[in-house]
């Protein structure tokens, strides 16, 4: 099961060059049934690496392009009457998909933003009083253009604590983008990618995640990280029990990935920048990004042991 | 196992071989201390010293900056070379305390322009740390001992810049970790001070500069044309009871037999350390007696003086004499009897010597002697007609007394008499030995200055006295002095208050406090600096075995070896189990048996230069230190999974396992906490 899963690893990294810790990260959220979010400049490979990783798990994939007009319709879909059966027949939107790329999520509208987080939550739809179960597994990769800020709805805190994970994949380093350059297009591999693991597999991989330990002295930590972001006067707010437990899944499906079927603080450390640092405010700039040091220094100053 | 978080192993900061450069807080704070440790010694160094520490110091800051390389061989003999030759000429020899002390001095510059590695840093530190030391030869005052904590905290705060750490970059934060590891010393040095035993000096150093003031062995009152007045102290005297009238302080130092013509000397016969027959009579006194050093053996005490210690005795003159030379302080307990009767009866070459006066010379004195010896057939009326003498016809005291021809006592008696106390007690001591009654002179110190609360007495250079004495069957030996029939207010007052207004009085020393004794307050602070200093000297460098031995014996009872190895080896034990109780903090103890053994895991490698940050976990630690240590990497690595599989993989906790684990770790680690890493 796990040198499939080093298998999966290895064929997404060849198609988007130079980010394993990236893809691992998407990874460990996706075996953690998560969420995720990306914030990068356009053209940085998210397409490509949502692409990529439904191809090769074997997953349907549907693309949202986010824009100011799109309404929860759009996303959901609608039920049009057909004049052959007199009916109304639901036309399932592109949410109908295991994996869903919610591009550039904040141009839309608070509400048809909220129509795709709903549904991100509770795994199911409710449209027109008929409630409608998602297809399982089911992840949602949303991306999220930091720069262009006319025009758009920022989230809001309480939805992006719906993301497991929030990444960056940032510019290539130079030999991976001269390999890019003079390989093949991307466009071209991804059509030719084969699956690698079923939806049974993926299934009992997700079952397994929870199974991983996590010894008191680990949960101890997770604690002392949690406890911190509540007490240490320079963050806006503290995290909240969804992100603790969102921060063991993730270090546990991350543990999985990397062999070992217990938990150990470096698990909780790796993925500690992506799990919360989208969920913590500096209290000097509660409105700005101040997340990534306030991660820089729970890492350095909770006593991992 | 793959792991794509892998942290780049840090790159080791010291290159193996590499020579480790001088930090640039422990240079600051090199050549502050530098400062600091040489500026007392200028008082006593020439000063082409400061101008070499300006050269050196300057080099070496040019080249930290890079402006300037070091020394080549060639340059470096050539600076010793120089600075040899320079201190010798200065000093006219490169050994004893005057010229080892300038090569020290000299070497501890020097050594600055050759500071490479932090070898090189240390030497130089401790080569401070002795220079310091040295410092106490030449002054070992109140003032030289709190000053002297200067130096030491800028030398340790040198010594802890040149250990790597994060501080080097806060000079400030050095000079405060040394600040409070000297506070934290002094428990440590108190109960050394009180308890470590005190053993005799090994050696002791000649020390010309104290030997030229003070007494000399000889007087010679004719060729001194003008007598130099220092206030500089000469003893400190407490007595136990009331403090007898000034008149009768008469300090025995000397006594001087033998007349050339000229000078006085002391005979041989009377530096014996056969106890002279003496009759106690009258009440006695007690005090006890702190002088300074005078590199000389004598010591001052009144007549007849009794001392309890083992290596001061009483000489055959009734004088006090110490086995060695006074080089430091010195505090002694005597019981006095004045009144006692001083050899009744005569010794043999008693006669010979105290009758001695040299073949020729002086004819109107012997003439004046043998006239003399005519009217009175009693010794007593010869000596008071003498006195009389000089009461009556017109003789003066004065401390610019003309120079006198080869027949220095008729020239004095007959055409100049002006002159001070050695003039007079010369002439005396001299007509009655022509008029045939044994007699000699006494020198030593007249009276003293009470304290403020009349505590002690202090007895200064300018208090030093000559006197006579003569000898009777049967009475012994009778003290007189002539120079009281002549200026009784010499004695009843003292030489400060006498003779404050004679312009030859502290002329050579302008800025004494002493010579302002009439401006109230300065003399107010004058007498309360010198209370300071009285208790200083009393309490700290008194403190010797002596007073050792009766503290400890006020303490513990009736003392003996066993007790005081009992009392050592108790206190000792008592401040490192208090010291080790405040290190170790065991209330603080981890109580989980893993976390203990990590944390002495985080010791060992700490001692190594690795230290675990607050957020690392084991895994990123260890793979840390297995990459700063390779040969070491095994025995670190199966630590941390060791440590892992039991506190989070579920492993059963078995702390004795970690503990096998650390003991292979510490033996395969060197045992010397290595700087360089392999």
């Amino acid at each position: 099961m796990r040198t499939k899963l080093d298998a999966v690893l290895h064929e997404v990294n060849q198609v988007l060059l130079g980010k394993e810790p990236q893809v691992r990260l998407a990874l460990t959220c996706l075996l953690a049934r998560g969420h995720l979010l990306i914030e990068d400049l356009p053209g940085m490979g998210k397409t490509t690496l949502s692409h990529a990783l439904a191809r090769i798990l074997g997953l349907s994939f549907q693309r949202i392009q986010f824009t100011s007009d799109l309404l929860p319709g759009d996303i959901l879909g609608t039920s049009v009457f057909d004049k052959d059966s007199g009916q109304f027949v639901f036309h399932p939107g592109p949410i109908f998909a295991e994996l869903v790329l919610a591009d550039e999520i904040n141009r839309a509208t608070p509400k048809s933003q909220s129509a795709l987080l709903e549904a991100m939550e509770e795994g199911q739809v409710t449209i027109e009083g008929a409630t409608r179960p998602l297809p399982e597994p089911f992840f949602v990769i949303a991306t999220q253009n930091p720069v262009s800020s006319g025009g758009t709805f920022a989230l809001p805190e309480s939805q992006l604590d719906r993301f497991l994970m929030r990444l960056s994949l940032g510019y290539p380093a130079r030999a991976a983008e001269r390999a890019l350059l003079l390989g093949e297009a991307r466009r071209e591999i991804l059509p030719r990618l084969e699956p690698i693991l079923d939806h049974a597999e993926l299934a009992a991989i997700q079952a397994l995640i929870p199974q991983v330990r996590t010894s008191d002295a680990l949960v101890d930590y997770v604690l002392r990280l949690v406890e911190a972001t509540r007490s240490e006067p320079q963050f806006a707010w503290g995290l909240s029990p969804r992100a603790s437990l969102a921060l063991l899944a993730a270090a546990r499906a991350w543990a999985f990935l990397a062999n070992r079927d217990y938990v150990i603080p470096e698990d909780v450390q790796a993925v500690l920048p992506a799990v919360v640092g989208h969920r913590l405010r500096e209290r000097a700039d509660p409105a700005g990004h101040g997340g990534g040091a306030l991660v820089q220094w729970l890492l350095r100053e909770v006593p991992a042991v | 196992m793959t792991r794509s978080q892998t942290k780049a192993a840090q790159p080791s900061a010291v290159q193996p071989g590499a020579v480790q450069p001088i930090p640039r807080i422990a240079l600051t704070w090199l050549l502050v201390a530098q400062v600091l440790v040489i500026l007392p010694h200028l008082l006593h160094l020439p000063f082409w010293i400061a101008g070499l520490w300006l050269l050196c110091a300057g080099w070496r800051v040019q080249v930290f900056r890079m402006r300037a390389r070091f020394p080549t061989g060639i340059e470096r003999i050539a600076l010793v070379i120089a600075t040899g030759a320079a201190a010798f000429f200065s000093r006219g020899s490169l050994i004893g305390l005057d010229g080892g002390a300038l090569l020290l001095v000299a070497t501890f510059i020097l050594k600055l322009v050759e500071l490479r590695s932090r070898r090189d840093g240390l030497v130089l530190i401790f080569l401070g740390f002795f220079v310091v030391v040295t410092g106490y030869l030449f002054d070992d005052g109140l003032l030289a001992a709190l000053y002297s904590l200067l130096p030491v905290t800028a030398l340790l705060a040198a010594l802890i810049g040149m250990q790597q750490s994060g501080m080097a970059e806060r000079p400030g934060a050095t000079v405060k970790l040394a600040a409070s590891m000297m506070l934290q010393a002094v428990p440590l040095m108190l109960l050394l001070f009180l308890f470590f035993p005190r053993m005799g000096p090994l050696w002791s150093l000649p020390n010309p500069q104290q030997a030229m003031t003070g007494l000399s062995d000889s007087m010679a009152p004719a060729d001194i044309a003008e007598l130099s007045q220092s206030p500089a102290l000469a003893f400190r005297a407490s007595f136990d009871g009331k403090v007898p009238a000034r008149r009768e302080l008469y300090w025995r130092a000397l006594t001087l037999e033998h007349f050339d013509g000229r000078r006085w000397s002391q005979s041989w016969g009377a530096q014996q350390r056969t106890q002279p027959v003496w009759l106690k009579q009258g009440p006695s006194v007690s005090y006890s007696v702190i002088m300074q050093p005078t590199g000389t053996q004598w010591l001052f005490a009144l007549d007849v003086a009794v001392v309890e210690q083992k290596d001061i005795y009483l000489m055959s003159d009734f004088r006090l004499e110490k086995r060695r030379p006074v080089t430091q302080n010195l505090m002694y307990q005597v019981r006095s009897w004045p009144q006692a009767v001083r050899e009744p009866t005569q010794t043999r070459g008693m006669l010979s010597r105290t009758l001695q006066l040299p073949g020729r010379g002086d004819p109107l004195s012997r003439e004046w002697a043998e006239q003399l010896r005519r009217e009175h057939t009693d010794p007593k009326g010869l000596v008071e007609a003498v006195l009389k003498h000089f009461n009556q016809q017109p003789y003066s005291y004065t401390l610019k007394p003309p120079t006198l021809g080869d027949d220095s006592i008729d020239d004095f008696l007959f055409r100049t008499k002006k002159g001070f106390c050695a003039h007079y007690a010369g002439a005396m001591t001299f007509v009655l030995r022509a008029a045939g009654i044994p007699a000699r002179v006494v020198t030593g110190y007249q009276g003293g200055e009470l304290s403020q609360s009349g505590d002690y007495l202090s007895v200064r250079q300018l208090d030093a006295h000559a006197w006579v004495e003569y000898w009777q069957e049967g009475r012994g030996w009778t003290s007189v002095d002539p120079t009281f029939q002549v200026a009784p207010e010499r004695i009843d007052l003292g030489a400060q208050d006498a003779y404050s207004d004679d312009e030859a009085f502290l002329e050579d020393s302008p800025f004494s406090p002493l010579r302002y004794r009439n401006v109230g307050w300065i003399n107010d602070l004058r007498l309360a600096w010198e209370n300071i200093n009285y208790s200083w000297q009393r309490w700290v460098l008194g403190y010797r075995s002596e007073q050792q031995l009766g503290l400890l014996q006020r303490l513990f009872g009736s003392l003996n070896w066993k007790r005081m190895a009992v009392a050592i080896v108790g206190g000792g034990g008592l401040l490192l189990g208090l010291l080790a109780l405040w290190l170790f903090k065991p209330w603080r103890r981890e109580r989980d048996p893993q976390q203990r053994q990590l944390r002495r895991f985080e010791a060992l490698l700490l001692r190594h230069g690795l230290r675990r940050a607050r957020g690392e976990g084991v895994r990123d630690f260890a793979a840390r230190a297995a990459a700063l240590m390779p040969r070491q990497a095994d025995a670190i690595t199966t630590f941390a999974q060791a440590f892992e599989a039991q506190r989070y993989a579920g492993g059963a906790s078995a702390p004795q396992e970690l503990r096998l684990l650390l003991r292979r770790l510490r033996r395969e680690l060197p045992w010397r906490a290595a700087t360089r890493r392999q």
